[in-house]
């Protein structure tokens, strides 16, 4: 050995050993370096049982001080193989695991897989039940973003919102399960329409919740958006170029505040949303800051869609002919829609037997998530957590 | 609004919503009605003489997606089936109703039993019927008629 | 009275008052959030829930004392004591009415902060001795904040001394009764309005509350410098936390808010204590207010706030009222 003192990761390593050169660099399993006052950087793990990790997400995270020098994503916690557990199912029956995909909005994934299987079996669909699933996404789409909101004040430290929104989510989920019978796991949306129509007397706990949501949203906006130190903390804070967004294939509201214009809603109208009047909110920095105010305005304008769907639901059948037993053509389709995350797609193949050869599930928040190994280094453990929190994960999607 | 003063006013909301009173209840003591189609635990639907309205044609047991239905019969004496147990494992159930839709009898049914917490692995798993004959199709499908 | 008999009476009143507060408080905090939260709150144990924290302290004293073998044993023993006694040193000189104080101290609120400024010095300890990176971290932002905090905090109390012209709880108090014009309560809170702020501020910091509970930042460091502790060491470091924000309050109350007395009318000497307890409950219920308020600060807009804003507004602040109260008394 030479005389040269000892520099970078060898210092810290026990005498005589190197470092694992089957480490590719970036990679942060120990530290990749140490700064001008030698201090030792520090690898932090941070969850998968963390209270901010937003479910069973693992980060390794490298870190100078309170600087966050590196930090990387570690998914997979939450497999349940539901991708294969899929070319077990018959098509009728997907529902009860496609919900457990994405559980934050079970019914976007359930349309999806709608969508895909009606257009390789050439389903006619109902007027009424396209304008039912619209309803009930909506719906879902506020209580998603409901519970995105509260828990991201949280991460800022603010614990009063997170309440707040469970008041109104309750409103919804309620709603929800008089409509399909559950909470969460709903079951509800079949190739070829909806289980059921809608029960009697659905129109007053929904108009309820219309009648209250703008206002009480507002309130929780001016506990967040129009706090000083929220905004400070959100401000500037995990900024995605429009490019960075396209390059990893985010979508949703991450890539909406980027300032890119792309709503699958309005890009490839489904459903009833070819005629629904809305706007689709952009943000311009693409700052978390951004992220928050794009979802909150996305829930102002959910709250017109469902109104207009409430007005406007038409008359006549809930769900066309399907057999139980549903033998598409064999074939390949992909079918997406815009859920709270993004552009959530079924990748369908069939071999004309009763279950799918192979379904695949675009999950937006993976896309989402891969950013994170870009995004969070620099900032500190506070503006991590904030970054992390506005990209709106869902565990259950991502690792399916 | 004034710039700076954005954290006054988030004091004046959480007052106002202090004042508002709780929106949880006191659980054992207070329960909330649950909408009509809630889907809990699956149980039998029996005729008014207490015979199941089950043929045991186990369609149930070929729908459900985790196979937590299970039905053992036998022949009758009279001919038809007897039933002699039908199992249910609601250890295993996840309230999907995907059973009760297929049932051709409406011989099955979800019910708002949702107080299912348990200290003894024993009760996951239910015995819905035992020991019966099982109700014959044609009759049930006339019932239904009339009803 | 032997002079023993006095002191162990002194002492035990001591206790008791910080025992009472910290199960009073600990009930009070989780109702008053509770509320805010639009929930019930403790409702189980006892009426009302009222028995709650009387069931905590029975269930962390008999708690199985678990130390991770890594740990520093001699320091995170300690850690404990040394956050829990500087906290109980704090209410020594804490007056309630004009006979009602364990010793009668000249320096008054000089003794609080400077026994209160030891506490961080556990806190690191604690920290440090986890030999956990959570902890650690977590140990040493409660160091940096509450060095940078306890300097406005010293700086506010300044004022109201300036006017009292003493430093002597009891003087204090006096100097702030009567009236203003004949109606408004001669309190200091309406001339030292600045300082008064700034006090409510560093001691939200000082007592580690949202916005600025850096070291136990929940969503962050999980529960910062206590992450390893458990049983009663944990009721220590917690009941630590709890007496502070009744001292911060107290102190507030006397240096700003006249004390024991009334307004208006003359105080008897029976109902002192509770004139002040009460004041002191109502400053401590707006510092819970807050803290289900706000979110919380980043550590750097934290530390940047208290250098850049806050001492210079201060010390700006106690040249200015030492100005003025100059040409008033002339």
């Amino acid at each position: 050995m030479s005389d040269e003192p000892v520099t970078g990761v060898q210092s810290i390593l026990p005498e005589g050993t190197q470092p694992t050169p089957m480490l590719p660099k970036g990679l942060k399993r120990v530290p990749s370096g140490v700064d001008q006052l030698a201090t030792e950087h520090l690898i932090l793990n941070v969850g998968p049982q963390h209270p901010s990790t937003h479910g069973v997400l693992h980060m390794l995270v490298e870190l100078d001080g309170e600087e966050v020098i590196a930090a990387e994503a570690d998914i997979g916690f939450l497999h349940r193989g539901i991708e294969k557990l899929a070319e077990s199912r018959r098509y009728h029956q997907m529902g009860t695991i496609l919900d457990r995909a994405d559980y934050v909005s079970g019914f976007h994934t359930e349309t999806a897989f709608a969508l895909a299987t009606e257009k390789l079996a050439e389903i006619e669909v109902p007027r009424k039940a396209s304008w039912i699933r619209s309803l009930v996404m909506e719906l879902n789409r506020c209580a998603s973003h409901y519970v995105w909101l509260g828990p991201v004040g949280m991460d800022a430290g603010a614990m009063a919102p997170f309440l707040y929104l469970m008041r109104e989510r309750e409103m919804i989920l309620d709603v929800l399960e008089a409509i399909s019978g559950s909470r969460m796991m709903f079951n509800y949306v079949r190739p070829g329409g909806v289980v059921r129509d809608l029960p009697a007397g659905i129109d007053a706990p929904l108009r309820a919740w219309l009648a209250i949501a703008d206002k009480y949203l507002g309130e929780t906006e001016d506990l967040l958006g129009g706090n000083e130190i929220f905004r400070a903390r959100m401000k500037g804070v995990g900024v995605i170029a429009p490019e960075t967004a396209l390059a990893f294939g985010m979508s949703g509201a991450c890539l909406r505040s980027s300032g890119i214009d792309f709503d699958l809603r309005k890009a490839r109208p489904y459903c009833a949303y070819g005629e629904i009047d809305f706007d689709v909110p952009l943000g311009t920095v693409g700052d978390a800051f951004d992220r928050y105010k794009v979802r909150v305005e996305e829930i102002h304008q959910s709250v017109r869609i469902v109104r207009q769907l409430l007005d406007g639901m038409p008359e006549g059948e809930h769900t066309s002919k399907v057999a139980k037993a549903l033998r598409p053509p064999a074939g390949e389709v992909y079918a997406a829609v815009e859920s709270p995350r993004g552009e959530l797609g079924i990748h369908l193949i069939s071999d004309g037997g009763p279950t799918p050869y192979r379904l695949r599930l675009r999950s937006p928040a993976y896309y989402n998530l891969g950013v994170a190994d870009e995004l969070l280094a620099g900032g500190l453990i506070a503006d991590m957590i904030v970054s992390l929190g506005s990209l709106d994960i869902v565990l259950g999607e991502i690792d399916r | 609004m004034i710039e700076g003063t954005g954290w006054l006013k988030g004091f004046v909301i959480t007052f106002r919503n202090m004042l508002r009173g709780p929106i949880t209840v006191r659980y054992p003591e207070h329960k909330l009605t649950l909408p009509e189609r809630s889907r809990w635990a699956v149980q039998q639907r029996l005729n008014d003489d207490g015979s199941p309205r089950c043929t045991a044609c186990l369609i149930c047991v070929k729908e459900c997606p985790d196979d937590v239905l299970y039905i053992e019969t036998s022949a009758a004496e009279g001919g038809g089936k007897h039933i002699d147990r039908y199992v249910y494992e609601i250890g295993a159930c996840m309230m999907c109703g995907l059973c009760v839709e297929a049932c051709p009898f409406s011989a099955i049914e979800m019910s708002h039993e949702y107080e299912l917490a348990t200290r003894h692995g024993g009760d996951l798993v239910r015995v819905l019927l035992q020991d019966v004959d099982a109700a014959s199709p044609r009759r049930e499908r006339k019932g239904e008629a009339d009803a | 009275m032997s002079l023993f008999l006095a002191i162990l009476l002194r002492f035990v009143g001591l206790v008791a008052l910080l025992l009472v507060n910290g199960v009073v408080l600990i009930y009070m905090l989780r109702k008053v959030l509770a509320r805010l939260h639009l929930r019930i709150g403790p409702n189980r144990t006892g009426p009302w829930g009222l028995l709650q924290t009387t069931a905590d302290v029975a269930k962390l004293l008999t708690k199985e004392d678990l130390r991770a073998t890594p740990t520093d044993r001699l320091l995170f023993n300690t850690a404990p004591y040394l956050v829990f006694v500087p906290a109980f040193m704090a209410y020594i000189p804490i007056a309630l009415s004009p006979v009602l104080v364990a010793a009668h101290l000249d320096t008054g609120p000089l003794f609080v902060f400077a026994v209160l400024s030891m506490v961080p010095l556990g806190v690191v300890m604690a920290g440090w001795a986890s030999n956990s990176k959570w902890s650690l971290i977590g140990g040493m932002r409660a160091a940096g904040l509450q060095i940078a905090y306890e300097v406005p905090l010293l700086l506010s109390a300044l004022g109201p001394v300036m006017i009292a012209g003493s430093l002597d709880p009891l003087r204090i108090v006096a100097a702030q009764s009567g009236t203003w014009l004949g109606f408004i309560p001669r309190w200091f809170v309406l001339p030292q309005i600045v300082a008064f702020f700034i006090y409510a501020i560093a001691s939200q910091a000082e007592t580690q509350q949202t916005p600025f509970d850096m070291s136990e930042a929940e969503s962050e460091l999980i529960c910062g410098f206590s992450n390893e502790y458990g049983g009663m060491r944990f009721g220590f470091l917690y009941l630590a936390e709890f007496s502070n924000m009744f001292i911060a309050s107290a102190v507030g109350t006397l240096l700003f808010f006249g004390g024991w007395q009334l307004p208006w009318v003359a105080t008897p000497l029976w109902l002192a204590p509770i004139v002040f307890i009460v004041k002191v409950y109502i400053g401590i219920y707006f510092m819970m207010w807050a803290r289900g308020s706000l979110p919380r600060f980043r550590m750097d807009q934290l530390l940047g706030f208290a250098w850049k804003v806050l001492i210079p507004v201060s010390l700006v602040w106690v040249v200015l009222s030492g100005v003025v109260i100059r040409l008033v008394s002339r």
